[in-house]
């Protein structure tokens, strides 16, 4: 890939490669219906570093995939506003620039692998138009050319006879190889920050683990930065380096994965580990967090989590906004009890 | 594919097949209960010597005894005229005696022309403003296309035809050869009638006004489904890409949505017929639609019946091509 080195000045302009990779500061989304604001994200931040792996935690509705949709500059307007924060690529903020430059930075520095394939895909062109689709928009390459990028794209995902595969349609493929398809997009272009909303939730579990492979391995071998959006702390465990809970629209906990599984701060975290089932609990009954998110148009006052929680204070967590707290260095969770939780007295 | 494209072949065959025997079985009935068409030969008040009569009806082929049988299917007149269509033999006309299969050499180019005006019309009006009024969803001009085109479509055609033959017709003409005079195409275009030396030129404005009949239908279709597919995920993918939103728009927005309004012109094409019976009647072309009207009124069964048969060859041919469009359009058709 020797003809992908660029320079990343040419198409993001100010880019400072001494800045963090990717740094969500403070992001906030909202949703505008029918003259009603919803907060969907309400003041996330985050940093990414070249070669590591984020994963961003959360139920539905937690807001993990509207963040991934404001950092990619794709969110539906209306009904979603980006009203505050900044998204930071190589030190520019990429909420202040312009379509244009927004529209080069997509598939050029960050690109995403969509959930369900076969509905991502669009069903009537072939495979190979639309991965080549991305060097003959960006790169002005010729079809023929573009074609044979493909080619070797759809061989590096690992998808068999890749020659004759290229030609073919989406719905000519199983579940894992049109996932596979996706990840051959995402990468063509050779991206610096790859966001992975759901990756492998509409697969089977065989085929879960070898998607998780290939992304990890791709990874190592281009050192890119990796989010990896899933609602499953167990597909978590063994790729990424630091983890980002999401409640409510906003970043609850955030620390290295080691830390977070082993010493969680945030009560909220805590309940999500209890719920993953494990070999060495089997037969016993499954921990599950008790009632259900909350409702984004009208989140309870104080802590949102303090209903749900099992660790909360009736009076301080119903009417007071928890502070962010410093635990360890680098893991912060947004906990009145963030210290007591951490130290498990609590 | 192939088998796709053979499977749809031997349906529109069969569709047409039980056509044209249903055709023929009720003009069959006609005659069988409404009496002897081979009188009006004779002027319809006179009793005709039966030796003469008999010769007309062996002439017109309904010297056949079924037809004094209510009920009877009359399969050997009916097969005998399949061959005779075969051979390229349409028959005579009641009245003047004339050639049917010279009248069709006629009047067939002449529908087509119209339809093939009408059609473009339609479609390329239909496609811009359904299109436009889809990026604008909920606005000004997402309002005012669909509240044009359903007024536009409320006003029956003939009066559109009315207004443009009285009013603007002659003004126009006029202006248009004092600059180009009036053997050129801008003199010619604005004609309130038909002239057979200009056969293209004095069709454009009927097939126009035609064109505009299901305008409404046709651009809520085409907006209804490129909403479909502006808010699909692959959609979102193709932005996710930073693909250009017109080339968004172009590449995975207007073929996907093409489906549903291919058949929706189908179907127009279709109803065409009716409107051209209405266009060519008022503005004097001599089609398909004025000649199977003019034959219903003089009894012309032969004329009814060949007419019949067009338009079913054409609604037929249409749904074919546009069944095998959709294999065009759609890889999950084409290899299913």
């Amino acid at each position: 890939m020797a003809e992908n080195v660029r320079v990343v000045g040419d198409t993001l302009p100010g880019a400072d490669l001494n800045a963090p990779l990717l740094e969500v500061d403070d992001l906030r989304v909202e949703f505008r219906v029918r003259g009603k604001r919803i907060p969907a994200v309400r003041g996330a931040s985050f940093t990414l570093e070249r070669g590591r792996t984020l994963a961003v935690v959360g139920e539905s509705g937690s807001g993990k995939s509207v963040t991934s949709q404001a950092i990619m500059g794709i969110l539906d307007t209306p009904p979603g506003y980006v009203t505050g924060g900044e998204v930071r690529l190589h030190g520019v903020d990429l909420l202040k620039q312009g379509e244009e430059t927004r529209r080069t930075v997509r598939g050029n520095h960050i690109a995403i692998v969509f959930q369900d394939a076969l509905s991502a895909l669009n069903p009537l062109w072939s495979v190979g138009f639309q991965i080549g689709e991305l060097y003959r928009v960006h790169r002005g390459t010729s079809r023929a050319d573009a074609r044979k990028r493909a080619i070797e794209l759809l061989d590096l995902v690992g998808i068999p006879d890749a020659k004759n595969r290229v030609g073919h349609y989406p719905h000519q493929f199983s579940g894992g190889m049109r996932q596979r398809v996706m990840i051959a997009m995402a990468l063509a272009l050779d991206p610096e920050v790859l966001i992975a909303d759901e990756p492998t939730t509409a697969l089977d579990v065989t085929v879960q683990a070898q998607i998780m492979r290939l992304l990890k391995q791709i990874q190592d071998d281009r050192h890119m930065g990796l989010i990896l959006i899933t609602h499953d702390l167990g597909v978590v465990a063994d790729v990424a380096d630091e983890v980002a809970v999401m409640y409510a629209g906003e970043v609850v906990e955030r620390a290295s994965i080691h830390d977070a599984f082993k010493r969680p701060a945030h009560p909220y975290t805590k309940a999500l580990l209890r719920a993953i089932p494990r070999v060495d609990t089997v037969g016993r009954e499954l921990e599950v967090i008790p009632g259900l998110p909350p409702n984004p148009a009208s989140l309870p006052s104080g802590c949102p989590f303090h209903p749900r929680c099992w660790a909360a204070d009736p009076e301080k967590c119903s009417t007071e906004a928890p502070p962010y707290e410093e635990v360890a260095e680098d893991h912060r969770a947004l906990c009145h009890f963030a210290k007591e939780v951490y130290r498990d007295e609590r | 594919m192939g088998r796709y494209v053979i499977r749809r072949l031997l349906q529109a065959l069969l569709t047409l097949f039980i056509t044209l025997f249903l055709l023929h079985y009720l003009t069959a009935l006609s005659v069988q209960i409404r009496g002897n068409p081979a009188l009006l030969f004779f002027g319809g008040e006179r009793t005709p010597d039966p030796a003469m009569l008999a010769q007309v009806e062996r002439l017109y082929g309904l010297d056949n005894n079924c037809y004094e049988r209510p009920g009877d299917p009359c399969l050997v007149p009916f097969v005998e005229r399949l061959q005779n269509y075969a051979a390229g033999d349409f028959g005579t006309t009641l009245q003047g005696n004339r050639d049917v299969g010279e009248l069709l050499s006629i009047y067939i180019p002449n529908t087509l022309r119209l339809f093939i005006f009408s059609t473009i019309t339609l479609v390329v009006l239909a496609m811009l403003l359904g299109t436009w009024a889809a990026r604008h969803r909920g606005g000004l001009i997402d309002h005012t296309v669909r509240g044009t085109t359903i007024l536009i479509d409320s006003i029956p055609v003939f009066l559109i035809l009315l207004a443009y033959v009285y009013i603007m017709a002659v003004p126009l003409t006029n202006w248009a050869r004092d600059i180009w005079g009036t053997e050129s195409f801008m003199g010619q275009l604005f004609r309130p009638n038909y002239n057979p030396d200009y056969p293209w030129t004095t069709i454009i404005i009927p097939g126009i006004i035609v064109g505009t009949v299901g305008l409404a239908t046709l651009t809520r279709l085409v907006r209804a489904s490129q909403l479909e597919n502006i808010g699909s995920d692959f959609v979102r993918t193709a932005r996710a890409k930073g693909l250009k939103k017109s080339r968004i728009t172009v590449v995975h927005v207007v073929r996907n949505s093409m489906i549903p309004i291919v058949t929706g012109v189908g179907y127009t094409f279709a109803f065409a017929l009716s409107g051209a019976v209405l266009t060519e009647g008022v503005m004097g072309i001599p089609g398909m639609g004025r000649m199977i009207f003019q034959a219903v009124q003089r009894q012309e069964t032969n004329l009814v019946i060949v007419g019949l048969t067009v338009t079913a060859v054409v609604v037929v041919l249409v749904t074919l091509v546009v069944d095998l469009l959709y294999a065009v359009l759609d890889p999950r058709i084409r290899y299913d």
